[in-house]
């Protein structure tokens, strides 16, 4: 099936020096004039050879016809790529006075022109018969003739277009970008997470947060890791495309929020779960449609060890790989998505099947996820217009978009979103693209929407739902540093990932009451100003207690090990 | 072209026999590191394919610590990893599947049909402007009229049509996209020639051709569309300058003229940081396999093809080697820096003196040092100076028949000083002021006699 390595090593990598060093210290005449004679025989032969020598093909279309299935790696469902919100009206109806505008038409042309594809040109019945009367019946003939040219090129047609864009299968480098490297090329060392760093873990390369590194799933397992946490550096779906690159490594050079404890419940992430940057995943960056199975891979490796990944970096696209992912691991229509954006993202119809406006309509459409499980949060771009949100609501789709918090206010839409989000112990992945946040503190994204939430929004309702609901996954996109001269951006994105860990922990500790916040650090409680000091008084010393007992129980649980 | 191979095959007789057909020996005193490999294991390790995974000292490092068991997992792990490198129909997509059913399959790629458009007018360029002397307004290339239609081009008799190209792919850092608009916002494009005095925009017909339509999910899809639309330009008469976009786009550009004028009739020019001559790429088109496309189909002649300004990653013994078989004549900034500019300058001045009546001049704006130009979507240290660059592209545009230009990967993000838009439509004015010296009879070395002395 694969080429062998034979036959790529007769096409490729020779190795050699460069020739002069060697042909300075021939000087004999005899040496040179017998190897110009053997030269000359030697070229003969090699025309001749030269000849069988098949050169390989530059674009070799694939006999199989590659289906969308192929953009996952499994081709499960027949997918019917039409989009079934783009159903065909019905044709209009022409009135008996423009008649003598139509003779000279076919009945076919006829038929065009009443029908959905024409009032693309047209618009209503009404604007039909004012073009028609503009025109006399031979430039009617004409004008209808070109609309049908329009519509004919518009549409795909089998011959004329490639159904695919075909790679270059004979690339003996075919799958370079995404290889990866064996352990044995290493010194042999234990599996679990490693610490880069010579002072306890400090002082090394960047990682995510300062936390250790795991390249593999021996290394999560063996290290009982609670969050991987994955960098992705896709570039190609959004508006500006510099860059899912420096957004993972920005992250890492900035990201040390992501290691802190935090103030508002007193925790520190790093002290209840044991967290890793798992590296970077593979992508192609001159294909989405190629990326996304290999980050789907990688993402369900994570999540099959019980780990949550939690994926940062590029664009938006990368919801679907993720998502898919957990759908493969704990089933279909199992996982929960709540997705912030400014954008809705469940575009459809395009000439290509993935990008970064379609990941949920691909979710729901391929069945991993059901339209009522999908919750959106803080839209507001131009898009979609009102098929598209009857179309969410014909789903059973849950949506909040700005209009809704201009409304209501934010605290009512919070509370209804992590309501909703923690319903029946449903599991959660968390999808989170920068550009929901107010451009004042995400500037550095691909499409930045004004009219967004502001951090102090974002942090307490991340917090409250990774530690109030049910999270297995979480994502942060589209973050393009370079289009922020200042950090704020990356800054903002690490506080968010840091909210979640944050909440996380919480969660693994059975903090899960409503908007907990640590009764210490809310209040100082030396005065009785808002006429409630003695609740926090209470609460801060049963949370004290309860820390006394824990200690007290391990002690003796030592003890009883040691006699 | 029987000389080269002849050369070749005399260059490889000259080298050790293991050394010209890629295998690597195991040095003697490691020879019993392998007895407990097998023959093909063997094999694997001197054929040379090794050594794409762990360098030559490496390898070496390798077999000479490791025990026989650890060697023989290591070896076992580097071929299957270099079975996995090549293209399995079972296992990968050879192919990006498309949404055959979209209804807007090709939309954006076919220019409004005259019957459909809004408005008639006649055919030629207009301006966009309210006023005689306009200060601002409606950005447009060197600040020229604008031309929609093929008519308009050849209605003014338009000498040169500057047009975007705002592709947004392939390896570099990326911005380009906006690279076409910044050079229109930042209208530095046209000044008069300080040499000769002469204004450009006063000796030529100029017109803003606005942008082709670009698929910013896929080169592939956009080549076709560019190719057509730059040979339906070149078809009028106009010389199509062409504003990248990312540098991928030099394929469609050189081969659309082409389709205009033949093939092979006009020699190409390029002042590149990057040969771009991949031949193993897993797509079909990119940046890094621009010129490989452009000589492996024979659009252009190797030894009509002169590049300059070579340096970075991608220039390898291999590469350098196929580009010198190809009878490209290359000249590497160790060359440069060898000889000194002006020497160089004079022998590539020579080139193009003896090559073809006609050329296409290509600019990927990383040839210049990242002192004159931090936007390069490729950006590699050590290049050129933008008078440099700036002085061969004026020589250039003067003395030959200028078939196309296009100037490439400048991603306007990169930088928030204005100095790397300013200095791309320096170099793109240096050509426009060579084109306008040709067309007023007048040679790259005429000096004005009043631009030179005060005369007291």
């Amino acid at each position: 099936m694969y080429t062998p390595w034979r036959s790529i090593m007769a096409g490729k990598y020779k190795h050699g020096k460069p020739a002069k060093e060697f042909a300075m210290k021939i000087h004999s005449i005899k040496v040179r004039s017998a190897m110009l004679l053997l030269a000359i025989t030697v070229t003969m032969v090699g025309i001749a050879a030269d000849e069988t020598v098949k050169k390989p093909e530059q674009v070799e279309t694939p006999k199989q016809v590659a289906t969308p299935g192929h953009v996952t790696g499994e081709k499960l469902y027949p997918f019917d790529s039409k989009d079934p919100r783009d159903e065909d009206k019905p044709p209009i109806e022409l009135p008996e006075s423009v008649a003598p505008k139509l003779e000279l038409l076919t009945s076919e042309e006829v038929e065009f022109l009443k029908s959905d594809e024409a009032r693309a040109f047209t618009g209503s019945a009404e604007d039909t018969v004012e073009e028609l009367n503009k025109r006399s019946p031979k430039e009617v003939k004409a004008w209808v003739t070109v609309m049908q040219m329009v519509v004919e090129h518009n549409n795909y047609k089998e011959g004329r277009d490639s159904p695919n864009i075909p790679l270059n299968t004979s690339s003996p480098d075919f799958n370079a970008w995404r290889l990866q490297r064996p352990r044995s090329m290493d010194p042999k060392r234990e599996a679990g997470p490693v610490s880069l760093g010579r002072y306890d873990g400090d002082g090394g390369p960047p990682t995510f947060g300062g936390h250790p590194l795991a390249l593999s799933k021996e290394d999560l397992v063996a290290g009982k890791v609670n969050v991987a946490i994955l960098g992705a550096p896709l570039n190609m779906g959004s508006g500006w495309r510099d860059s899912g690159q420096r957004a993972t490594a920005e992250l890492r050079l900035l990201g040390w929020p992501m290691g802190g404890s935090d103030q508002y419940v007193q925790i520190k992430a790093s002290e209840v779960l044991n967290i890793v940057d798992y590296g970077d995943v593979a992508v192609d960056n001159n294909s989405t449609e190629r990326s996304m199975r290999h980050v789907r891979e990688i993402v369900r490796e994570i999540a099959s060890t019980g780990a949550i990944p939690m994926i940062v970096g590029g664009d938006h696209s990368l919801e679907y790989p993720n998502v898919a992912a957990l759908a493969d691991v704990y089933g279909k229509e199992k996982v929960s998505v709540i997705h912030f954006d400014s954008h809705y993202d469940a575009w459809w119809g395009g000439t290509h099947l993935i990008g970064h406006g379609y990941p949920v309509y691909r979710l729901i459409n391929e069945g991993h996820v059901r339209a009522a499980d999908y919750i959106q949060v803080g839209l507001r771009s131009s898009g979609p217009d009102e098929s598209g949100f009857k179309w969410m609501r014909e789903q059973g789709m849950r949506y909040h978009n700005m209009a809704e918090v201009e409304a209501r206010g934010w605290k009512a839409v919070l509370d209804r979103v992590v309501a909703e989000a923690s319903e029946d112990g449903r599991k959660l992945h968390i999808s989170f693209d920068i550009d929901v946040l107010d451009p004042a503190f995400a500037v550095a994204t691909g499409t930045p929407v004004p009219g967004g939430i502001t951090m102090r929004e974002a942090i307490p309702i991340v917090r409250r739902l990774c530690a109030e609901s049910n999270v297995v996954g979480f994502d942060l996109v589209e973050l393009h540093p370079a289009l922020d001269p200042t950090y704020k951006t990356t800054l903002n994105s690490a506080h968010i990932i840091k909210a979640c860990l944050t909440g996380l922990a919480m969660h693994k500790k059975g903090i899960t009451a409503e908007h907990y916040l640590s009764p210490l650090s809310s209040e100082h409680a030396i005065d009785d100003y808002y006429g409630d000091q003695q609740k926090y008084l209470d609460a801060t010393k049963a949370e004290e207690e309860a820390a006394n007992a824990a200690e007290e129980e391990s002690k003796k649980a030592g003890e009883d090990t040691s006699t | 072209m029987h000389l080269a191979l002849a050369t070749l095959i005399l260059v490889c007789l000259m080298l050790p026999f293991e050394l010209a057909f890629g295998q690597w020996s195991i040095p003697g005193k490691l020879q019993t590191k392998v007895n407990k490999l097998n023959e093909e294991q063997v094999e694997f390790l001197t054929s040379g394919a090794v050594l794409r995974f762990l360098p030559q000292q490496q390898l070496e490092h390798e077999l000479a610590t490791r025990d026989a068991e650890s060697l023989q997992t290591l070896v076992t792990d580097l071929m299957a990893l270099f079975d996995e490198m090549a293209y399995d129909p079972g296992r990968d997509m050879g192919a990006t599947p498309l949404n055959i059913y979209s209804k807007r399959f090709n939309k954006g790629k076919l220019p409004t049909p005259a019957l459909l458009r809004d408005q008639e007018r006649e055919p030629g360029p207009f301006s966009v402007h309210r006023y005689q002397f306009p200060q601002s307004g409606v950005p447009t290339f060197a600040g020229a009229k604008v031309a929609i239609w093929p008519e308009d081009l050849v209605a003014g008799k338009v000498d040169v049509a500057i047009i975007g190209v705002p592709s947004n792919a392939s390896s570099g850092r990326r911005d380009a996209s906006r690279g076409p608009n910044a050079m229109r916002a930042t209208n530095t494009m046209v000044m008069p020639d300080v040499q000769s005095l002469i204004k450009p925009d006063e000796v030529l017909s100029l017109a803003d051709y606005g942008n082709f339509a670009v698929d910013w999910l896929s080169t592939e899809l956009t080549v076709g569309h560019v190719t057509d639309m730059v040979a339906e330009t070149a078809e009028t008469g106009a010389i199509p300058m062409l504003v990248g976009g990312d540098t991928s786009m030099i394929y469609p550009g050189v081969k659309g003229v082409a389709r205009a004028r033949g093939k092979t009739s006009f020699g190409l020019l390029q002042l590149n940081a990057h040969p771009d001559a991949e031949r193993f790429g897993d797509h079909t088109v990119s940046d890094r396999q621009s010129m490989f496309l452009l000589l492996d189909e024979g659009i252009v002649n190797g030894s009509d093809t002169i590049q300059v300004g070579l340096r970075g990653p991608a220039v390898t013994v291999e590469t350098l080697q196929w580009l010198r078989d190809r009878e490209v004549r290359y000249h590497t900034m160790a060359e440069i820096q060898q000889r000194g500019f002006q020497k160089v300058l004079e022998r590539v001045l020579r080139e193009v003196d003896n090559g073809p009546d006609a050329f296409f001049v290509s600019i990927d704006v990383s040839v210049m040092n990242p002192t004159d130009m931090p936007a390069a979507g490729r950006i590699t240290p050590n290049g050129l100076r933008v008078e440099e660059v700036a002085r061969a592209v004026r020589h250039v545009c003067a003395e030959k028949d200028i078939a196309g230009f296009e100037i490439t990967d400048m991603a306007p993000m990169m930088d928030l000083s204005r100095l790397s838009v300013l200095n791309a439509n320096s170099i793109l004015n240096a050509c426009l002021i060579g084109i306008a010296l040709r067309k007023s009879g007048l040679d790259a070395n005429y000096v004005h006699p009043l631009a030179l002395d005060h005369g007291r």
